[in-house]
């Protein structure tokens, strides 16, 4: 039988895959620095957790929750359409603050800094390894979607506006309508990963949702290498184990924590200097 | 009347503290052109040192202010040629230069809490101990002091930008990088100069701030933001503007109770900050030059 802790760490690396993929899909291939994912991440958590806690159904509440992800990505993507680079990077950023304030200050609704407990799962996933092959179906799902998507004509159009806006658009293309539909599919994924997080921890609250928490999921991105899927894979699995080895050399969890941040930080700062295209990357971040 | 006076002196003292944060960020953003989120991480680990050598230690809290002021210049200045300088040598685009410096607050404050721990650390002076009574609102001396040395950065700085040597240099750089290289102005040095300057007022920041708040490891994230929200509303890249931007900020938030509850004074913030970088992304006092 596998170990209990190895079980969870194939759970985050899964749950962390759907996001890193996600993020793909605008950061890498439409070329947009959206520091927001993390809110998306967030909202799905949330909504998701509300739902479960009033009573909807399991996969409903999964469904409802990437789906109201992804109208705030298509929300979002209303006033940033025509920003770029570090400029829309700002934007999205003030963004993810926004919603941080809301669901730390918001208590009636969301619970505030407490956060929500007791989140529902079904018996069906009630033991952890039926819930790891759950998460694995949806990362696979989710997987085998993205890379589809970005092998038809929306994928070719949304990296030829991603390198050349203008010209893309002097062929008649409608590039906002297309960066748009980017962003949202990107939300409706990480909402979906935060779906299948607040079901398997049972618990949130607001502090998982901050720029924290953006540092290994960028760094995800980075060391695949934009618009590389396998690479993004091969990264989950290096960013997720990486820290390991600190909780074997006997550290207390409360100098563990940090540890990790100062790693993934680190490792970050490293990455763009010595290899900026990671593993497979084809393009440099603009 | 007197709750219109209380929160009119709490707007001031916030917006003061946002104006601290605001103005080293801003210097820095003037001449660089990127934006310097590790700002917030220097705070934080210069606020540290303040009550390492001051608490700790034991030394005169003077001695150990002025060794704050020291020790953050020259951790912005290591900063810059450490990771910005190498990075900008590679072209690396300012998207890459900000998520650079993200990573950097995010390793400053981890630092922190890794050395110091999560549990909130004051430093206590008998200048916030009694409040002055102005017209049935409070306020304490140090809260006074707060202002004033807003009030006084927003002169000198005024000052070294229009009549310093340095001061024309450096809007030399930043309005046309390559003619002032031309003229013999070297653009690195005077990058190193803005952080060293920006970092020292990042300094004193971390000392007014450590008095009238806690200090913690995340208050260099939530620093930042309100710094970085005041100098989008004055005009990122003038400092006078990041100033009285920040003073605006301070007083938004604080008038801002009177129609919601304090909880959301941040989404205020925040969504100010939205709204400016939206629509008026040159601020109230930016020139459009300074706009992307």
């Amino acid at each position: 039988m596998i170990d209990a802790y190895f079980i969870h760490l194939l759970i985050l690396i899964g749950i962390y895959l759907i996001l890193g993929i996600s993020l793909q899909l605008s950061l890498g291939y439409g070329g947009l620095l959206n520091l927001g994912h993390i809110a998306f991440f967030g909202i799905g958590a949330y909504a998701f957790a509300l739902l479960s806690l009033h009573g909807f159904p399991f996969a409903l509440s999964i469904l409802v929750a990437s789906i109201i992800s992804a109208l705030f990505g298509w929300l979002l993507s209303i006033p940033t359409n025509k920003l770029k680079g570090d400029y829309l990077a700002l934007v999205t950023l003030g963004f993810s603050f926004v919603v941080y304030a809301v669901l730390l200050n918001w208590t009636s609704f969301t619970g505030g800094a407490f956060g929500l407990a007791n989140i529902p799962r079904p018996s069906f996933l009630s033991d952890n390894f039926s819930f790891l092959l759950f998460v694995y179906v949806i990362a696979i799902i989710s997987y085998i979607f993205i890379s589809r998507i970005c092998g038809t004509r929306f994928g070719k159009l949304i990296e030829a506006i991603r390198d050349d806006e203008l010209a893309a658009r002097s062929l008649g293309k409608k590039t906002l309508k297309i960066k748009s539909w980017g962003l949202v599919i990107s939300a409706f994924f990480a909402g979906l990963a935060g779906s299948l997080f607040a079901s398997y921890i049972t618990f949130i609250d607001p502090s998982s949702f901050t720029l924290t928490t953006l540092i290994p999921i960028l760094l995800i991105v980075i060391i695949g290498g934009l618009t590389s899927l396998p690479g993004t894979v091969l990264a989950t699995i290096v960013v997720v184990l990486i820290p390991e080895p600190l909780r074997f050399l006997g550290f207390s969890s409360s100098v563990i924590g940090p540890l990790q941040q100062i790693l993934y930080a680190l490792l970050l700062l490293v990455i763009i200097y010595y290899k900026p295209r990671g593993f497979y990357g084809k393009i440099d971040l603009e | 009347m007197d709750i219109f006076l209380q929160l009119l002196i709490n707007g001031l003292v916030v917006g003061s503290i946002y104006a601290l944060v605001a103005s080293g960020f801003s210097l820095i953003y003037s001449t660089n052109k990127f934006v310097h989120f590790a700002h917030g991480g220097v705070i934080v680990l210069s606020s540290y040192f303040l009550y390492w050598v001051s608490a700790i230690l034991g030394w005169d809290f003077y001695v150990a202010s002025f060794l704050t002021i020291l020790f953050a210049t020259l951790l912005g200045y290591c900063l810059n040629k450490t990771f910005y300088q190498p990075l900008r040598a590679k072209k690396a685009s300012n998207s890459v230069l900000l998520v650079a410096s993200v990573a950097i607050l995010i390793l400053f404050q981890s630092l922190a809490l890794l050395l110091f721990g999560a549990d909130v650390k004051t430093i206590a002076l008998p200048l916030s101990n009694h409040s002055i009574n102005i017209g049935g609102a409070f306020i304490t001396p140090l809260q006074i002091i707060i202002i004033l040395v807003s009030l006084l950065l927003f002169f000198a700085l005024r000052l070294l930008m229009q009549r310093t040597k340095i001061g024309k240099a450096m809007r030399a750089v930043a309005d046309n990088k390559e003619v002032a290289e031309i003229l013999g102005i070297s653009a690195e040095r005077i990058y190193g100069t803005s952080f060293a300057i920006g970092s020292a007022i990042a300094g004193i920041a971390a000392i007014l701030v450590s008095l009238e708040q806690n200090i913690t490891p995340l208050m260099g994230t939530s620093l930042i933001i309100k710094g970085f929200t005041g100098s989008v509303i004055g005009g990122i890249g003038s400092v006078p503007g990041a100033i009285v931007g920040s003073l605006f900020l301070g007083l938004a938030e604080n008038f801002g109770t009177w129609f919601v509850s304090a909880g959301f004074k941040d989404a205020i913030a925040f969504i100010l900050l939205f709204l400016f970088l939206l629509i008026k992304p040159q601020g109230l006092f930016g020139n459009k030059n300074n706009q992307k």
